[in-house]
């Protein structure tokens, strides 16, 4: 059977179903990150004592996981641009075109992965200091805020590198056989990726600077 | 068609400036060490602005359709929710009417 409404907008939501699709689980993931941010805020604001969680936590690695994030959003939605415009050219059969817009594509798209995978390793860095530092879950309500959110979060970013990686890789294919919805799929796939970013972005202070 | 990516790119490379700018300035400010209040203030200040831009730029939602706005508003309204009824229903620190305090008075 076809999915409907892959690529044509669907008249009573003006939308893909894709794009209507990924924002409707986006809301969910905003109430579970959301609920884990409001147990962190319940829990810092009755602490009699809270640690001072710069001295715990490494602002500097942090602070380049930020940059390294963002840059990765960065070539993520430039991706989406390297393939939009010629949709119409490839699907009309311009094989030049086809080849080059894949060629830039998949440069930015391998550089999103590779932000992702510099990120999980300085993630991985920041995490077996804190092992070796005998710092757990269990040693305090602020360790297992930290451990519970940043771990989630690193779940998400290595799903999003499993999409992103397909997408590079043997995913690439549907470029030629329905350009617009591979178009499609990496501007979804893109809104994910971002969200990810986003999450990150209030990560950043809530654990690390405040 | 061509014209508007390119205006695009252009415009994606100046929300990553700004996005930068803003990082710089939220770990330098932290370096303050600045009392609490204001430090919570201009940290979620700063985040709220750049996941504003990564939002409305890099995930399209500026002039997206309402079918995808309304399901948002919600979901926003749903969380502020979740927070503000928490705090009110289990943080008796905050304001003061704890049991102990009553009988320490």
């Amino acid at each position: 059977m076809e999915i409907p409404y892959t690529t044509e907008v669907r008249p009573d939501t003006g939308l893909t179903n894709p794009k209507l699709g990924i924002w409707l689980f986006l809301a969910s993931e905003v109430m579970l990150f959301g609920s884990l941010f409001s147990s962190y805020a319940l829990l810092r604001s009755g602490a009699p004592t809270w640690p001072v969680q710069r001295e715990i936590l490494s602002v500097p690695l942090a602070s380049l996981n930020t940059v390294v994030l963002i840059a990765s959003s960065v070539t993520m939605v430039m991706a989406w641009a390297s393939l939009t415009p010629h949709t119409a050219s490839v699907r009309a059969g311009n094989r030049d075109e086809e080849a080059r817009s894949l060629t830039r594509y998949r440069l930015f798209m391998g550089l999103t992965l590779l932000g992702g995978a510099i990120f999980l390793v300085v993630k991985t860095i920041e995490y077996s200091d804190k092992f070796s530092h005998h710092f757990y879950p269990s040693t305090n309500n602020f360790l297992a805020l930290y451990f519970t959110l940043t771990g989630l979060h690193a779940v998400h970013v290595i799903v999003g590198m499993i999409v992103n990686g397909y997408l590079w890789g043997p995913g690439a294919r549907m470029w030629r056989s329905d350009p617009e919805r591979f178009a499609n799929r990496i501007e979804v796939a893109g809104i994910y990726w971002h969200f990810v970013d986003v999450v990150w972005i209030f990560l950043f202070p809530v654990l690390y600077l405040l | 068609m061509a014209h508007d990516v390119a205006t695009q790119v252009r415009g994606y490379m100046f929300v990553f400036g700004a996005l930068l700018v803003l990082t710089v300035t939220t770990v330098a400010v932290s370096y303050l060490r600045l009392p609490e209040t204001p430090a919570v203030i201009i940290g979620l200040s700063i985040a709220l602005t750049k996941a504003a831009l990564v939002a409305m730029y890099f995930m399209h939602l500026k002039g997206e359709k309402p079918a995808v706005y309304w399901p948002l508003g919600l979901t926003a309204f749903l969380f502020v929710g979740l927070l503000v009824s928490l705090l009110l229903a289990e943080g008796d620190h905050l304001f003061g009417t704890q049991f102990d305090d009553a009988f320490t008075r």
